[in-house]
């Protein structure tokens, strides 16, 4: 009871100073807590965000100074810095062939951009259309041909095209199409990597054929009654109703395969190197002999920087897209 | 410097964007007080020393050396350009590493070798080997110690030759010819039968046709090379290797002998010939082991009857890096492997000696009496550091050899192309 009056009365006799100090003091803490809590976000994102600075950023720099160096094993095993200006710019860009080899680049992964997301979606419609039993089987098929790693996919694709060992040529010749004894599939450059570029959509389809399978099982069902009882045709319920819902599924798609493809090199290096005459000599493979076959690592490094560049320009629209989308966000 | 190193290293990681083999080297041995633990790293390639040489010699060294332990490290000729860049450019090298005799130039040219010129006798250099001698200086100074050499023969079934009537191994190529015509009617019955494996792409066999011919691969006026690949001797000499191909050969055109490997095939039993190194009758013998005793072999014809074609005298040199941090017990390591001991159980297992010009015990065999017997014969590529981007790249002899034999492109066509190419590589 006394301890009850005691700060009953103490309360009002220490009058209204100290609760005001009080509330200052609460104040004053909470501002101090609110910066600190404004801050503290950000002091747990810093080690992440120190750690892709050096990981991603640093090797990132690292190149666009390297491009402005002359930079070979001598300099290399020495420690000599040897800065040459755009040397190596103009050096790569003088030469003809490199816009023949971008170029070729380009057509490259726009084909094979095109025909694997193109016969992903056609699966991926497929699935939707079987029966259970079929569609499991489809997705072992699939999820094998995907665990399947680079080489051995390749190795097994260059024995399939085997001038005189490969099964194609032997069941082309079986089937009565006599030309194909001993047919070469890699004396021209289109040839070469007309067989790459079936290899690479082989190896795409079940990562695309999955996605879009997803985004289409994400379709209500109802709209596709409503469509029915609309009469509409299957192209008409395909336009009306399956592409606007998957359009921003494919177009993330599409620009992920556009940046694999873009930059494929092991299994056109493990193919023909390049070859015949490199005629399936891409971005990539030209870094790669100029970088490791020839030890320039400038002028290797300006052939990335270019890369990127080339990149860029190709997802503009992309990324345009995916800044305004993030902005309404 | 070190910073810039680091650098550059990881620069170059992702400037070429390919997993680099690490050097896989973490020992800080730096210090060379003598009696201290020390590690001694020694790369050489798969296939060789034989391990009766290394063995010995590894045992050798550490018990003369105390506190030393060697480091033996097998390495596959597949690939090894990058990963002697990658290593040498580390900052903890291996410290005796072993070269193709056709890389060395390139890698003394960067100055990444140690200079052994003020060694070459105590690697008992009035014994090296002559027809490596060229790949091993640069610029005037020894950067390299010859290991040993080995040349392509022509092996083949001493039983088939024999069931098909042929008494005496070719001298000549009319009479190569007329043995593959032979074998073939033997044969006729079966339709796998191939009397000479000859893949498209064996550039290094096509060399002895070129050269057999008078012509080369190459000119050097100074230290400039040009291509002379479209002259009428190396026209001569890529038209003999297709008839060579079209007479006996049932081989792919658009690969060369590692892809399938050529011994393989040959150890399949349906091969009666193919041009090969002495050690690839032990990997037939794998599916085989009869191939062994059936094997034998005579040295690649020349035109002119009873000579031998010159040969490409492959092999391999033995260097230091110059980053080395053991350089002084590097040097003993070479000096303990020219010795004629180890020579000698090198030229057991079927090489032509580095060090010593003795060859006795390689003649005990008859792959090494017919590899001793075309060595003198024996030439090497171009010297010059731009030859290993011909071979590490895209080489343009290959593209040459598939384009005439395919038939897209007619031999001038081919043999021009190539020659641009060739000139441009070598050019820059």
């Amino acid at each position: 009871m006394t301890a009850v009056n005691t700060t009953d009365s103490a309360v009002p006799a220490r009058g209204s100073s100290p609760a005001p100090r009080r509330a200052v003091k609460g104040g004053a803490r909470r501002r101090q807590g609110s910066a600190l809590d404004r801050a503290l976000p950000y002091l747990l994102l810093a080690p992440a965000v120190i750690a892709i600075l050096w990981l991603i950023g640093w090797p990132v720099l690292s190149v666009v100074i390297t491009s402005f160096r002359k930079l070979n094993l001598k300099e290399l095993t020495r420690g000599e810095v040897v800065w040459t200006g755009l040397d190596n710019y103009t050096l790569i860009l003088s030469e003809p062939t490199f816009w023949t080899i971008a170029l070729r680049t380009v057509l490259f992964t726009a084909a094979v951009v095109f025909v694997s997301v193109g016969a992903g979606l056609a699966i991926a419609l497929l699935m939707r259309q079987v029966s259970p039993v079929v569609r499991v089987v489809l997705q072992v098929a699939m999820l094998l041909a995907w665990a399947m790693p680079l080489l051995a996919a390749t190795t097994v694709y260059q024995w399939i095209f085997d001038q005189q060992y490969g099964i194609l040529n032997k069941t082309l010749v079986k089937i009565g199409l006599s030309g194909f004894e001993g047919y070469s599939w890699f004396t021209s450059g289109v040839s070469t990597m007309s067989v790459i570029g079936l290899l690479i959509v082989w190896q795409a389809i079940p990562f695309l054929a999955f996605s879009l399978y997803a985004g289409v099982i994400g379709i209500p069902r109802d709209q596709y009654e409503a469509a029915g009882i609309d009469g509409a045709s299957a192209w008409q319920t395909f336009r009306a109703v399956t592409w606007p819902e998957l359009r921003p599924l494919l177009l993330m798609v599409t620009f992920l395969s556009l940046l694999w493809d873009f930059k494929v090199f092991t299994q056109i290096w493990a193919f023909k190197k390049g070859g015949p005459d490199g005629g399936s000599t891409t971005l990539p493979v030209l870094q790669y002999l100029e970088g490791l076959a020839k030890s320039h690592f400038g002028v290797a490094a300006a052939v990335s920087v270019l890369m990127v560049a080339l990149l860029a320009l190709l997802t503009f629209q992309y990324l345009r897209r995916l800044i305004r989308q993030e902005g309404d966000l | 410097m070190k910073g810039w190193k680091g650098l550059a290293v990881g620069a170059t990681a992702v400037a070429v964007a390919v997993a680099g083999c690490g050097s896989g080297s973490t020992d800080t041995s730096s210090s060379s007080k003598a009696g201290e633990p020390r590690t001694l790293t020694v790369w050489l390639m798969d296939g060789s020393a034989p391990t009766s040489l290394t063995d010995a010699l590894n045992k050798e060294f550490e018990g003369a050396h105390a506190g030393v332990t060697v480091k033996y490290e097998i390495q596959k000729w597949n690939g090894i350009q990058d990963k002697l860049t990658t290593a040498l450019a580390s900052n903890n090298p291996p410290d005796v590493i072993e070269l193709g005799n056709t890389q060395t130039a390139k890698f003394a040219s960067e100055e990444t070798l140690l200079d052994l010129s003020g060694d070459v006798s105590s690697l008992n250099g009035d014994q090296w080997l002559s027809g490596l001698k060229d790949s091993l200086t640069w610029d005037g100074k020894q950067y390299a110690m010859p290991f040993y050499a080995a040349n392509r023969t022509v092996l083949y079934r001493t039983d088939l030759f024999q069931a098909a009537g042929i008494t005496a191994a070719p001298t000549s190529r009319d009479e190569w010819l007329a043995a593959i015509e032979k074998l073939k009617a033997a044969n006729a019955s079966d339709p796998e039968f191939q009397a000479l494996y000859l893949p498209g792409q064996s550039w290094y066999s096509l060399l002895s046709f070129i050269w057999d011919e008078g012509g080369d691969v190459a000119k050097s006026q100074g230290s400039a090379w040009t291509g002379s690949l479209n002259t009428a001797e190396a026209k001569a000499g890529l038209e003999f290797y297709k008839k060579l191909a079209e007479a006996g050969s049932k081989a792919p055109k658009d690969t060369d002998e590692a892809t399938p490997q050529q011994a393989e095939v040959y150890g399949k039993g349906k091969v009666a010939m193919f041009i090969g190194l002495p050690w690839e009758v032990g990997t037939a013998a794998k599916a085989d082991p009869t191939l062994k005793d059936k094997t034998g072999a005579f040295a690649i014809p020349s035109k002119t009857a009873g000579k031998t074609a010159p040969v490409f005298l492959g092999g391999s040199n033995v260097a230091i890096p110059q980053g080395s941090k053991n350089q002084d017990l590097a040097k003993e390591y070479l000096k303990l492997l020219s010795s004629k001991k180890y020579q000698d159980l090198l030229a057991e297992g079927g090489s032509v000696p580095g060090t010593s010009k003795d060859t006795a015990k390689l003649a005990t065999t008859p792959v090494g009496k017919a590899l001793a017997a075309s060595a003198p014969n024996g030439k090497v590529t171009p010297t010059t550091p731009a030859w290993a981007a011909v071979e590490s790249g895209q080489n343009p002899l290959k593209d040459m050899l598939t384009a005439y034999l395919t038939g897209a492109k007619s031999i001038d066509q081919a043999t021009g192309d190539a020659n641009a190419a060739l000139s441009k590589t070598l050019g820059g």
